[in-house]
C-alpha cells in the first residue's frame, strides 16, 4: 500500500478527463430524493457524503436481472448461446460499508464452483472508495458491525483532508488510474490524517447505536438463539416484502427464469435477485414450504449475515451500511437490534 | 462464453409412461461418453423457454453409456413441459450434482431401503447398483409405500425384486382398491414386519418431508444407530452449485453438502427434518 496526497483539484480533473475520454465512471448521485450509483457525465454530480445510496453498488457486479445464456430454436432444436459483454468502469465514491460488501461478494462468488456472471464484470471494475467522516443516517451501524474500516478492499481509497485528498494505492490497477499523479504524504498531512480518522472515530462512536455484545461473539449468540422468542415477536410484524434483500450490499440469493420472445424463435434465461424474506422462496412446486413462517424467514436472514456466513469467512456478512434499517417498514430487521435483544433476554 | 450455468444438450431417447402422474426418460448425452454419476445425485433439466428443475437420476451408475433414466412427475412449469417432450426432443443438462452415495462406504454392508412415492426415484438408482453388484452387499430390504396402488412406480422391475434370493421386498399403500390385496397402511407399518441387524444394516430413507420423522423413530426404536441412517433430502434448487440459496437449510447447502446426509450430520441442523 502506498499513500499519497493528491489536490482535489487535480483529482477532479483526472476524474473529468477520464469521462471525456470515454471511460465509463459510476458515481453516487443525486436522483429524485434520493441518491444512487450511475454513470456520470461530470465530477460535479458526485454527492461525495451522505445520504447513502438506497441501492449498493453491487448492482454494477450482480445486476438485478442479467442474462445468463441465450438460446435459438433452430431445424436441429434448440442450440444455447451465451456472450457477456464485459465493459471497463470504474465505481466512484464507494464508502466502506459497500467495500466490505464487494469483498464478501468475491469470496462468495469464487468459491468453489467460479461465478463468471459476477467475476467477469468484477475484474474490469476499479474500486474508487472514499471515506465516511461522518455517519450517513442514524440507521448506519457500520462502526459497530467492522464495516467503517476498508481494510485496504479497494484499488484506491480517498480520505478528504479539505483541500487535499489523502489517496491510498492498494493496487497497480489504481496506480494506473491516477497516473503518477500526487506527491509524498508530508508530516503535517500525516498528523492531519490521524486527527481526521480519530475525530472521526469518536463522532460514529457517540452517534451510532451501541452493540452489546462483542462483534466476534454474533455467530455464537445467534446459535444460541434458535428459540429465542425475538423471532416470532419480530416476524409477527413483518411484511415479508423483501426490501432489507434488495437493499443489501451481502444479500446475493437469486432467482431464474426463462424468457421466450415472441416469436418463439428464441428466448433468454435470466437471474435476478431473489429475496429469503419473500414467502415462495423455500417453496417447491409440489407446495411444499420449507420456510413458510416470517419468523423463520428473519431468522434465517439474520443468521446468513450474522451467523452461517460470518462462521464460514471470519467476518460480519451485516456490514452495517444500514439500508435494511431504513428499508424496513415495520423496523424490526435491524441485525444491531435483533443482537442486542439476544443478548438482553440471554443475560435475564 | 461457457459457464456453470450453460446446459449441455440431450436428447430424449425414449418415453416410458409409469402412472398417470409419472413418466420415466431415457436421456443421451450429445457430447460426453457418460454422465458419470453416483446414485443420490441429480441433474439440472433445461426444457428451453420453460425454464430449469433439479431431477434425480433414477438408474443405476453406467461408465459405459451415455444414458441415464429420469423419473418426472408433473408437478410445475418444467417438469409439465418434459412431460410433453417426444422422443428426440432436445432437452438441457447440468450436472450430475450433489454428494450422492458413496458406494464404498456401503460395500459389504446390509441395505435397508425405504421408500415413499416419488423418493423411490432417487433411491432407484441405489437399489439398481446393489442388485447389479449382488455379491458385493449383505441382506437387502427394500420397503416401498405409496398413497393409491394406481402410483406405483416401475411396478415389472418392483414384480422382479419380489422372487430375488437374499431380498425381502415389502410394499403398502395408504389406501387400497378393490383389486389390492397387499400391505394397507403409512410406509412406518412395514418396518415390524423385517428383521434386520442394527448392527450391520445401514437404512437410506427417501420421501416425501413428513415421512423422515416417522420412520427415523421407528428405526431407532428397533436400536438401529443414527450413524446408520441416510436421508435425501428435497429443497427448492435454482442453480445447483451453491449459489442461488434456495436450498439452503441452516448453514448448509443440500445441493453441495447433500442431498445425502447421515443422520448423525443433521442432528443438529433444525431445518433438516
Amino acid at each position: 500500500m502506498k499513500n499519497l496526497i493528491i489536490s482535489k483539484s487535480e483529482l477532479l480533473k483526472l476524474l473529468d478527463e477520464l469521462i471525456q475520454k470515454g471511460n465509463e465512471v459510476i458515481a453516487p448521485v443525486k436522483q429524485g430524493n434520493f441518491t444512487n450509483f450511475c454513470p456520470i457525465r461530470s465530477p460535479k454530480e458526485i454527492i461525495w457524503g451522505p445520504p447513502q445510496t438506497v441501492i449498493p453498488p453491487k448492482q454494477y457486479l450482480y445486476p438485478q436481472s442479467e442474462e445468463l445464456l441465450a438460446y435459438e430454436f433452430g431445424a436441429s432444436g434448440p442450440q444455447v448461446r451465451g456472450e457477456n459483454v464485459v465493459k471497463e468502469r470504474i465505481l466512484f465514491g464507494i464508502h466502506p460499508c459497500d467495500l466490505n460488501g464487494i469483498q464478501q461478494m468475491d469470496w462468495v462468488w469464487s468459491e468453489k464452483n467460479l461465478d463468471e456472471n459476477y467475476l467477469e464484470k468484477r475484474r474490469a471494475v476499479t474500486l474508487v472508495g472514499v471515506d465516511c467522516l461522518v455517519p450517513c443516517s442514524l440507521d448506519s451501524i457500520c462502526s459497530r458491525m467492522g464495516g467503517l474500516d476498508p481494510k485496504g478492499r479497494f484499488d484506491l481509497f480517498l480520505t478528504d483532508l479539505g483541500k487535499d485528498f489523502l489517496v491510498e494505492v492498494a493496487t497497480e490497477k489504481g496506480e494506473k488510474l491516477i497516473k503518477g499523479l500526487g506527491k509524498a504524504v508530508a508530516a503535517a498531512s500525516k498528523q492531519k490524517l490521524t486527527k481526521v480518522r480519530k475525530e472521526r472515530n469518536l463522532v460514529f462512536n457517540k452517534k451510532q447505536k451501541k452493540l452489546l455484545p462483542k462483534l466476534k461473539d454474533l455467530p455464537k449468540l445467534m446459535k444460541a438463539s434458535q428459540n429465542h422468542p425475538l423471532w416470532e415477536e419480530h416476524g409477527e410484524k413483518c411484511y415479508a416484502c423483501g426490501s432489507c434483500n434488495m437493499v443489501c450490499p451481502t444479500c446475493y440469493c437469486f432467482d431464474v427464469q426463462d424468457y421466450m420472445h415472441v416469436s418463439l424463435a428464441r428466448g433468454v434465461r435470466n437471474r435476478f435477485w431473489d429475496g429469503c424474506m419473500l414467502e415462495d422462496f423455500a417453496k417447491v412446486a409440489s407446495g411444499e414450504n420449507f420456510r413458510e413462517d416470517r419468523s423463520e424467514r428473519l431468522r434465517h436472514r439474520t443468521y446468513r449475515k450474522l451467523n452461517y456466513l460470518f462462521d464460514k469467512w471470519g467476518e460480519s456478512f451485516c456490514t452495517g451500511c444500514g439500508r435494511c434499517i431504513k428499508a424496513c417498514l415495520t423496523k424490526i430487521v435491524s441485525p444491531l437490534e435483533i443482537a442486542n435483544e439476544a443478548y438482553e433476554k440471554k443475560r435475564k | 462464453m461457457k459457464t456453470i450455468y450453460t446446459p449441455e444438450m440431450a436428447n430424449v431417447n425414449k418415453v416410458i409412461p409409469q402412472t398417470e402422474k409419472e413418466t420415466l426418460f431415457e436421456i443421451e448425452l450429445s457430447e460426453r461418453k457418460t454422465l458419470g454419476h453416483k446414485p443420490g445425485q441429480f441433474v439440472q433439466v433445461s426444457v428451453f423457454g420453460v425454464g430449469e428443475a433439479p431431477i434425480s437420476v433414477s438408474s443405476a451408475p453406467a461408465p459405459d453409456r451415455a444414458t441415464f433414466e429420469l423419473c418426472v412427475r408433473r408437478v410445475g412449469n418444467v417438469t409439465g413441459a418434459l412431460l410433453d417432450s417426444k422422443p428426440g426432443d432436445k432437452i438441457g443438462i447440468r450436472g450430475p450434482f450433489g454428494n450422492g452415495f458413496d458406494l464404498n462406504y456401503f460395500k459389504g454392508k446390509d441395505m435397508l431401503f425405504i421408500a415413499a412415492g416419488l423418493g423411490l426415484v432417487p433411491l432407484r438408482s441405489f437399489i439398481q447398483e446393489v442388485l447389479g453388484h449382488r455379491a458385493g452387499y449383505g441382506r437387502v430390504y427394500i420397503l416401498y409405500g405409496c398413497k393409491n396402488p394406481q402410483e406405483l412406480l416401475f411396478k415389472q422391475e418392483l414384480e422382479s425384486w419380489e422372487g430375488m434370493e437374499g431380498i425381502q421386498y415389502l410394499n403398502t399403500v395408504d389406501i387400497a382398491d378393490d383389486k389390492w390385496m397387499g400391505n394397507v397402511g403409512v410406509i412406518t407399518t412395514l418396518i415390524p414386519k423385517i428383521d434386520f441387524d442394527p448392527g450391520k444394516t445401514q437404512a437410506v430413507i427417501v420421501g416425501p418431508p413428513i415421512m423422515y420423522r416417522f420412520v427415523i423413530k421407528e428405526l431407532i426404536a428397533r436400536r438401529l444407530p443414527e450413524k446408520n441412517i441416510w436421508v435425501s433430502l428435497e429443497r427448492k434448487m435454482k442453480c445447483g452449485v451453491g449459489k442461488c440459496g434456495h436450498c439452503q437449510m441452516n448453514q448448509l447447502y443440500v445441493c453441495q453438502d447433500g442431498p445425502v446426509f447421515n443422520l448423525s450430520k443433521i442432528r443438529n441442523i433444525p431445518e433438516a427434518v
